[in-house]
């Protein structure tokens, strides 16, 4: 099963932030409803399973 | 419109959480999980922690993960739920609020949020601070009819966050310095030889500034993410070279606040937002917008705008920034019980910031960022945040004039309070010293509180809740029991009204019954207090206050500087006119009996019409009348004489303060007819001494001179609330006229006036045709809504409000 290191929305924490953990990083995806644009950050491990947004890394 | 098309973007697309009949207006808004869930999480795995780091790692167990968004256009960033849709909810609070929440459309989560709630019931407030009440009691409580319930079971609270500590000292500085407080408090309890009476003390100590460094760290982490998510935005999914500058400066400002001492405007900004969230709607709930703006922002305004030696901006750029500050105000969600959301009826939460006044010198406060903020406030027409203006003979015209241009656009604000005398109030009572009190800002709607770096109000278990006094009326003539909502006995058993004899058997009844709500709902209060300072610290509110980084103590539990006062909520007035009614056609006329009109009040007039008219013609307040203004005075000593007698949790007796809200109108179905010719569930009067509905008919000078006779020195405040004519307003003599009105009703020492600048036809014409009057606002009593987001029934009592004509001058 894909894990989310390999998915092109997570981006590592960088060493040295308060919340830093290794293999941790940030989840990040956009969204878009009637009202706008954002995009939302949570934390998630590289080692997890990936889910049903997962989109592989180009390089 | 905006000023910027950004702006107006974020105008158009904003996420307004606004509440009409106590449900959210705008379709998609939901009760968020997220904090719910981490809190819960967080609890589980450290029962039997100190309650001081339970809560401390429950805040860190949130900031670290709950989602955060930034959205397309924002210049502010951060929210308190997991999306911009979202109000959060606070399981640890109160059983019933949660609960009714839960239950609601707005939850999608509802097995978990079940499971959730009731893991909490043992541990809210709710359920610690009911066991000190009898059952009657809480049931008198409950009802909402002579008080407000507690706060253990509203949740509600207010706060003014310390913002002066964060943005001057940055958190890392205050993470050393509390590091420190643990350093010796280590080294005194190892020291030779041991002594007790030097050392326990420190236990307690350890585990409040262990809390506030975890606290405090959470905070900094969680604004790193926040700067992540900016940078990776920039780098990842935008193309638009402007905005990916944008997010690579908001990442900036994010890595360095409230980590670090704010630069200049933007960093002071953003710091303050960060500040405001968690002191608000994350830690904890309280609701407000207490700060002093522009005196906090003027440093930052100066290096920014002014010197540009800091993060340089046009003055343009610094209003724009100010509009994106009153739409992130406007998207803000809160989650409160039914009669919280029904007592802001239009509204989300109550939002009020403070501007003008005097400087600790004594010079004008009132500079060019307050000028910026009200420009800001003028162009893009937002309810929210409420502006307060404290009104000073030295302020100078061209804020007035600035003020003055919101006023009669027909904001509804800013409000104006009098300066020397709230200042003079913090002083007198409360022995602040003049340089601290001259800094002074609202706390909520109407009560002055003072700013700065410690000391400020952390709880409304400090101020607020209230007392109806129209419904204490009611029952004062049926021997404490409420046949007309309730069916409950609500006070002591004080006689029948149709036996008492005399003027003076009805001010005895009348004051018994005052005397028991004010005391239980003092009793309530600070039983909350307790309750909140023993298990519902704060840490990161303590944190950021010095002198609970001094002594090592919960914010809840520091009452540093008291500032005590109790609301008297919609309502006077009905009094005040029923008792000078009374007054005159029993017992000075004779033409009525006691026994007729406690049948004609309970039967609500039915078949004596001829007798409700003769008490409706009755003198009314408001019309500089000496037979109903001596009712007045003597109604208003005897309410601050009541709440003298006690002394509460800070050691000092509270002042009343008398306003509304929507409370007016929640509290007039629950009350039956009154003694004013009111028919039974018709709204009460909307302020405290805001002549009722219609009465005032001798002018604008008449209403304040029959304001001014009330002592509002012995007062939080007192509001009232005038309705000015459109016409004269917007006429080339509008503002002479405003301003020479300003100068009489602050020479006549009145504490409050806010205004109504809407004519009867549009609003009239906004209940046929809603859609064309989107922006259209209004004052309710403390606070302004948009006047479609009003049910029917409010909207009528704001057409029913007589409309002054300045010009008339008498
Ligand atoms: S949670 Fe899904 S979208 Fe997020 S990083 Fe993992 S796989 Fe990608």
């Amino acid at each position: 099963m894909s894990k989310c290191e390999k998915c092109a929305f997570f981006f590592p924490i960088p060493e040295g932030d308060m919340d830093f953990e290794p293999g941790k990083g940030d989840c990040v995806r956009q969204q878009e409803d009637t009202k706008g644009k954002f995009w939302l950050s949570r934390p998630v491990f590289e080692n997890s399973d990936a889910c049903e947004h997962h989109r592989t890394q180009i390089n | 419109m905006g000023t910027t098309e950004r702006t107006t973007r974020l105008k158009n697309r904003c996420r307004f959480k606004h509440v009409a009949g106590g449900e959210y207006v705008d379709a998609g808004v939901k009760a968020g999980v997220e904090r719910a869930r981490l809190i819960t999480q967080s609890h589980k795995e450290n029962i039997g922690e100190p309650n001081c780091v339970i809560r401390a790692k429950g805040l860190e167990n949130i900031l670290s993960n709950i989602t955060v968004h930034i959205q397309d256009d924002e210049l502010i960033v951060g929210a308190n739920t997991e999306h911009p849709d979202y109000f959060p909810m606070y399981p640890e609070l109160s059983y019933f609020a949660t609960l009714d929440m839960v239950e609601s459309q707005y939850c999608d989560h509802k097995d978990e949020m079940r499971e959730i709630t009731e893991y909490w019931k043992p541990y809210t407030i709710q359920t610690k601070g009911e066991k000190y009440f009898t059952p009657e009691e809480i049931g008198i409580m409950y009802s909402a009819t002579t008080i407000q319930p507690p706060m253990f079971v509203t949740a509600f609270s207010s706060i003014v966050p310390t913002y002066e500590s964060v943005l001057e000292d940055g958190l890392l500085k205050r993470i050393e310095e509390v590091e420190k407080n643990i350093a010796n408090a280590n080294a005194s309890l190892r020291k030779s030889p041991w002594n007790a009476q030097e050392n326990l003390h420190y236990l307690d100590k350890l585990d409040q500034w262990k809390a506030m460094v975890i606290a405090m760290k959470a905070v900094v982490g969680w604004a790193q993410r926040h700067a992540r998510l900016a940078k990776i935005m920039a780098e990842n999914f935008l193309t638009d070279a402007k905005r990916k500058e944008e997010l690579l400066e908001i990442s900036d400002i994010c890595r360095n606040v409230p980590a670090n001492p704010a630069r200049g405007l933007r960093d002071a900004m953003q710091s303050k937002w960060f500040t405001y969230l968690l002191c608000h709607s994350i830690e904890r709930y309280s609701s407000g917008y207490g700060q002093k703006e522009d005196k906090l922002l003027w440093p930052y305004f100066q290096k920014s705008v002014i010197e540009k030696s800091d993060q340089p901006m046009s003055r343009e750029e610094a209003v724009e920034l100010f509009e994106c500050e009153r739409l992130k105000v406007s998207e803000h969600g809160s989650t409160k019980g039914r009669q919280l959301r029904e007592f802001f009826a239009g509204s989300n939460d109550l939002f009020i910031l403070t501007l003008g006044g005097i400087n600790p010198d004594g010079s004008d406060a009132s500079n060019d960022c307050t000028n910026a903020i009200l420009e800001a406030t003028e162009s893009i027409i937002t309810t929210e945040p409420s502006i307060s203006f404290r009104w000073n003979e030295i302020g100078n015209t061209e804020t007035k004039q600035k003020v003055f241009n919101c006023i009669k656009k027909g904001f509804g604000f800013p409000s104006i309070k009098n300066d020397e005398m709230n200042t003079q109030q913090l002083i007198k009572y409360f022995n602040v010293p003049e340089e601290v009190a001259r800094d002074w800002a609202l706390v909520l709607c109407m009560s002055p509180g003072i700013t700065g770096r410690r000391g400020t109000q952390k709880t409304r278990s400090e101020g607020g809740s209230d007392v109806y006094p129209a419904k204490v009326l009611e029952i004062a003539l049926t021997d404490g029991f409420d046949e007309f909502f309730s069916n409950i006995q609500l006070g002591p058993k004080t006689g029948d009204g149709a036996e008492f004899k005399s003027f003076e058997d009805v001010w005895n009844a009348l004051k018994l019954q005052l005397r028991f709500a004010i005391e239980l709902g003092l009793r309530s209060k600070d039983v909350g207090r307790i309750m909140e300072s023993t298990h519902l610290s704060c840490p990161f509110i303590s944190s950021i206050d010095d002198g609970c980084v001094e002594k090592g103590m919960d914010a809840n539990a520091l009452a540093e500087v008291p500032n005590p006062w109790h609301n008297i909520i919609g309502g006077s007035v009905v009094v005040i006119d029923s008792m000078t009614a009374i007054k005159q056609l029993v017992f000075d006329e004779k033409k009525y009996t006691m026994a007729q009109l406690v049948e004609a009040l309970r039967n609500n007039w039915e078949g004596k019409e001829e007798m409700r008219i003769d008490f409706w013609n009755a003198p009314k307040f408001g019309n500089d009348d000496a037979y109903a203004d001596a009712v007045a005075t003597k109604y208003y000593d005897l309410i601050a004489d009541e709440w003298k007698r006690n002394t509460t949790y800070s050691g000092t007796y509270p002042l009343p303060l008398a306003q509304s809200v929507a409370g007016y109108i929640v509290n007039g179905p629950k009350t039956a007819a009154t003694a004013n010719g009111r028919h039974a569930g018709e709204a009460l009067d909307d302020g405290g001494s805001s002549p009722y509905m219609g009465c005032d008919k001798n002018g604008p000078t008449a209403v304040l001179k029959s304001a001014s006779k009330i002592n509002a020195s012995k007062y939080k405040g007192i509001l009232l609330n005038q309705r000015l004519s459109t016409v004269l307003m917007n006429s080339d003599a509008g503002f002479d006229l405003w301003h020479a009105y300003m100068k009489t009703w602050h020479s006549l020492d009145i504490d409050h006036v806010q205004f109504n600048v809407i004519s009867q036809e549009d609003m009239k014409a906004a209940q046929i045709e809603p859609e064309k009057y989107t922006d259209t606002l209004v004052r309710i009593a403390g606070y302004s809504a948009k006047f479609i987001d009003l049910a029917r029934y409010s909207q009528d009592t704001i057409i029913a409000r007589t409309e002054q004509d300045m010009a008339s001058g008498s």
